[in-house]
């Protein structure tokens, strides 16, 4: 039966509708769709079939339902901030949006939780308990606009999960649709450490392969009761690099240890928050720490020192909150803020040993090199996460697959080092066959295998975090086509 | 991913060889969107995204979509019209972006490509063409309407706006300062219509000029005159061009680059000798900051005059901000609070200097606005076009509107009367003043308190 105000034949579009509430809830002209072709991973663009905006778990559950029933190709959606290509609809999925969920449902003080609809944007979460001396720990660089639900399917990191965690550290409990619609929950109760298997830990970071997050508790923390920032300037990587063991080695633990290098700090500086970095400069710490407020000052001196000694050419302590938000808006909108240098940009996301930091940085040059694009490199220098940012133009015949290559060879490189190829950015479609420099191919199907469990018709964001095993060269060949097919 | 062999820089759309929809010369600038990364992080800065949740009426999204346009992807139609008309222009998106994306140039530019290839029809075509072209380009005809009330009237608000009978515009209820209140009405350029210059009071300063504006000088020729009062109460001669017109920000945001092309001329001409033009309208002030655009491609003669024009345009919060100003005497105890137009905090970046002056008026109690800087769904004549966004907006923006505050100052006509809407709805009993209304209120006392005190001294 049609449902008022649709304008199109097809006839899944009005049974979907009007299981969302008619045509306020569904997208499906290319005008629309055109909007939903990428997520933050701009390289791949496909269209959906249509777009989907349910209310609560319910609506979800049905749409899932629909899709298994008419054999539909679907994915979960929130902000489509994800930088791997998560969200991208390779196979012309319909779009299940969650970012009308988006309801904080409750908090609770008292055993340090609360529950929240997966289009709940993560920032809000801190910014609706910051007055009663509260926050969420995982703090992404996207936290001003991304969902927990999408932080959820990443297992995002950020800045400050040094210290604290990354997003499964601070989950305590999940309701998840699965891929035939049924709802089940995980963690109940938001009671950590349940008997069993760990699938709280499992449905965590499945990149929207097992099942759609529909409700989330999360753990939420006591303000520190002090903060400390530091800002120190180096003259070269190395000595940068070299302060951010020793600072760890020392036995401090900071809250965030982030660093840039000299073309990131162009991009920041020429961008919208600048801070006034000197141009000269080869790299940049924001050493961050914060905890029982005895003690800091002494962690600080310790910081201090540790970077004199690493010959650092300028150190210096926020002197007041406003500072302190100034240095962290400019390197949290450092990769938008590559825009402003760089008509394209494609972010990469290994991990490392940190003590190998100044060879693999040597390594990244090497690379820009070699294929003539410049690559910058803002990382979470704590934790050994490296984001180069491979800076090219998409208008210029060619670039964008010399990007791609440069990116693979960073991951290699990462690799290489017995580091792997994702901190927290998540696999996605764009580095499916990088986890081939990680897993064998059994070790592939074992994972599969459990994908399987769940999404056994593969429906759900089918040919996303995993390459097809023993045909590496046909998925690069048809990744090829894809891109010139656009 | 790009199907054009090569782009060279910023090429004229039309001699082009390319898959690109856009037909008209004065396309959407490719260098605009160069810059965008698609990061998202204007997501949560956009009014309709927060409303609709749906990426193609987020800035990022819209940006998107101009961009297929020129890739070919899709075409100029009334499904691409939808969410670039829909945007409110309200420029949240920019002050978010950290790659300084002029997203609200885009969509003025798409919509000068959606102008010409699908002239309007229907009824928004015949609302949009009264005020656009039948009314604030004329001044006449604007002053016959007789203000507010009977332009609403024309437009369909009326109901709304005759329950608050435009009464709540102006603070009534404040006997101590309706005594002191200008009884102004007629349009202060028609009332300065002979005098060359209106003097400084004491030493001057510096000459300036005013823009009157055009709907700003029928429906609140109160706050022009308010306006000249504190310029020349702070030393600043105050001269009113003649041969001024509407600054063409509501036929650009609409989509009519020619009118305002022409509008743009005419004031370019007419502000040709000023040192600094000032303007108490923010929506105008930005507009004429960015004049040069519309120079980009058609017209390029003109550009340079443009650039020239706009370097001496500014808000008269941020002129009296930075050449200074006299701290009244007189007390105003009210608790405001204040809201931020767009167009002065997204679209100029004013956004202490008329705080700082209402903090400056003894007695005033400033009350924090929670998202001061949250568009109220006035945005030009988009009430008009958009009533049912335009009304969700608003009914956002009223919740963030505390509770305990005599008054809400800001600093742009649009945005009062779309305010002064949303107290009469939701039943608040705010007052909507312009900043310098209050300035001049305070002013005005102090100088009654001092004639007073004249007077009883002489006794």
């Amino acid at each position: 039966m049609a449902v008022k105000g649709i304008k199109t034949k097809d006839k899944h579009i009005h049974g979907l509708a009007k299981l969302v509430g008619g045509q306020r809830a569904i997208l499906y002209h290319k005008e629309d769709l055109v909007a939903y072709d990428c997520d933050g991973f701009t390289i791949h663009k496909h269209l959906p079939r249509a777009v989907v905006f349910p209310k609560n778990t319910e609506e979800v559950a049905k749409c899932v339902k629909y899709c298994a029933t008419h054999n539909l190709p679907f994915l979960a959606r929130g902000a489509g901030t994800g930088l791997s290509g998560g969200a991208v609809p390779l196979h012309n999925e319909v779009i299940i949006s969650l970012v009308r969920m988006k309801n904080l449902i409750s908090v609770d003080l008292e055993n340090r939780r609360a529950v929240v609809e997966p289009g709940f944007v993560n920032l809000k979460l801190t910014n609706s308990i910051a007055d009663r001396g509260y926050y969420y720990a995982p703090d992404p660089s996207s936290q001003y606009c991304c969902t927990i639900g999408g932080n959820v399917a990443e297992n995002a990191g950020g800045a400050h999960c040094l210290k604290y965690g990354v997003t499964t550290n601070h989950i305590l409990g999940l309701e998840v649709v699965l891929p035939d619609g049924e709802i089940i929950e995980l963690g109940q109760n938001g009671i950590p450490d349940a008997p069993g298997y760990d699938l709280l830990g499992l449905m965590t970071g499945s990149e929207g392969t097992l099942g759609i997050v529909t409700k989330i508790t999360v753990r939420i923390l006591k303000n520190p009761e002090a903060k400390k920032t530091v800002l120190a300037y180096f003259d070269n990587v190395t000595d940068g690099s070299q302060a951010v063991s020793d600072i760890i080695s020392a036995g401090i633990v900071p809250a965030a240890l982030e660093m840039m290098d000299k073309t990131a700090i162009e991009g920041v500086e020429a961008a919208a928050f600048p801070v006034g970095h000197p141009k000269d400069i080869a790299a940049v710490l924001l050493i961050e720490v914060d905890g029982i407020a005895v003690g800091i000052d002494e962690q600080i001196t310790q910081i201090l020192d540790v970077c004199t000694a690493r010959n650092v050419r300028e150190v210096r302590a926020a002197k007041n909150e406003e500072e302190r938000a100034r240095w962290w808006a400019n390197r949290k909108t450092g990769f938008g803020a590559m825009g402003a240098i760089s008509p394209d940009y494609l972010v990469q996301d290994g991990v490392i040993p940190r003590s190998r930091l100044p060879e693999v940085l040597e390594r990244i040059e090497q690379i820009s090199e070699e294929t003539g694009l410049r690559i910058a490199n803002i990382f979470h220098a704590g934790d050994g996460n490296l984001h180069p940012l491979v800076l090219f133009d998409a208008r210029i015949p060619g670039q964008t697959e010399k990007a791609i290559e440069a990116g693979s060879a960073c991951l290699q490189a990462c690799a290489d080092v017995g580091g792997t190829i994702t901190g927290e950015h998540g696999v996605g479609i764009e580095k499916r066959e990088e986890m081939r420099f990680v897993f064998k191919d059994e070790e592939i199907i074992a994972q599969t295998n459990i994908r399987e469990v769940f999404n056994p018709g593969n429906l759900l964001n089918a040919g996303k975090l995993f390459p097809t095993p023993g045909r590496c060269g046909e998925v690069k060949k048809e990744m090829k086509e894809a891109l010139l097919a656009q | 991913m790009v199907k054009q062999a090569e782009i060279k820089e910023n090429p004229p759309c039309t001699t082009q060889k390319s898959l690109s929809n856009y037909l008209w010369k004065d396309h959407p600038d490719e260098n605009k969107w160069a810059d965008c990364t698609h990061c998202g992080m204007c997501l949560e800065s956009c009014p309709t995204y927060e409303l609709t949740g749906q990426e193609q009426h987020s800035p990022r999204g819209r940006v998107h979509l101009i961009k297929s346009v020129a890739e070919g992807k899709i075409a100029v139609n009334e499904q691409f019209m939808d969410p670039v008309y829909t945007c409110l222009d309200c420029r949240a998106c920019t002050t978010a972006c950290p790659a300084n994306v002029d997203v609200g140039g885009l969509i003025e530019e798409a919509r000068g490509q959606i102008r010409q290839s699908m002239p309007l029809t229907g009824a928004k075509g015949a609302v949009s063409k009264l005020f656009l072209n039948g009314i604030f380009p004329h001044q006449n005809r604007l002053n016959s309407l007789g203000g507010a009330l009977k332009l609403y009237q024309k437009s369909g608000m009326q109901k709304v706006i005759r329950k608050s009978k435009l009464i709540n515009v102006m603070p009534k209820h404040l006997v101590e300062m309706e005594a002191i209140m200008p009884k102004v009405h007629m349009p202060v350029k028609k009332k300065y219509k002979n005098e060359s210059v209106i003097p400084a009071k004491g030493t001057p300063k510096g000459d300036v000029a005013l823009l009157t504006g055009c709907v700003m000088d029928v429906m609140f020729s109160d706050i022009n005159e308010a306006t000249i009062n504190v310029l020349t109460r702070n030393g600043s001669n105050v001269r009113i061009p003649q041969n001024q017109t509407c600054c063409g920000a509501l036929h650009v945001h609409a989509g009519d680059r020619d009118s305002g092309r022409k509008l743009a001329k005419q004031n370019i001409k007419a502000f040709s000798d000023a040192e600094k033009i000032i303007v108490n309208a923010a929506g105008c002030g930005c507009m004429m900051k960015e004049y040069a655009e519309l120079f980009r491609e058609v017209e390029p003669e003109w550009h340079d005059r443009a650039v020239a024009f706009s370097e001496k345009v500014e808000d008269v919060s941020k002129y009296l901000y930075d050449t200074g100003y006299e701290k009244p005497k007189a007390s105003i105890n009210k608790r405001i609070t204040y809201h931020d137009a767009c167009h002065l905090a997204h679209g100029q970046n004013v956004r202490e200097e008329p705080r700082d002056i209402l903090l400056k008026i003894p007695g005033v109690e400033m009350v924090h606005m929670p998202n001061a800087d949250r568009c109220c769904g006035s945005a030009g004549i988009y009430n008009i076009t958009n009533p049912e966004m335009a009304g969700e907006v608003l009914e956002s923006k009223m919740k963030n509107v505390p509770d305990d505050v005599d008054m809400i100052s800001m600093g742009n006509p649009g945005c009062m009367l779309q305010m002064a809407m949303g107290v009469q709805k939701y039943g608040r009993n705010q007052k909507i003043v312009h900043t310098v209304q209050l300035l001049d209120w305070a002013y005005q006392k102090e100088r009654a308190e001092e004639e007073e005190n004249h007077g009883s001294e002489g006794n």
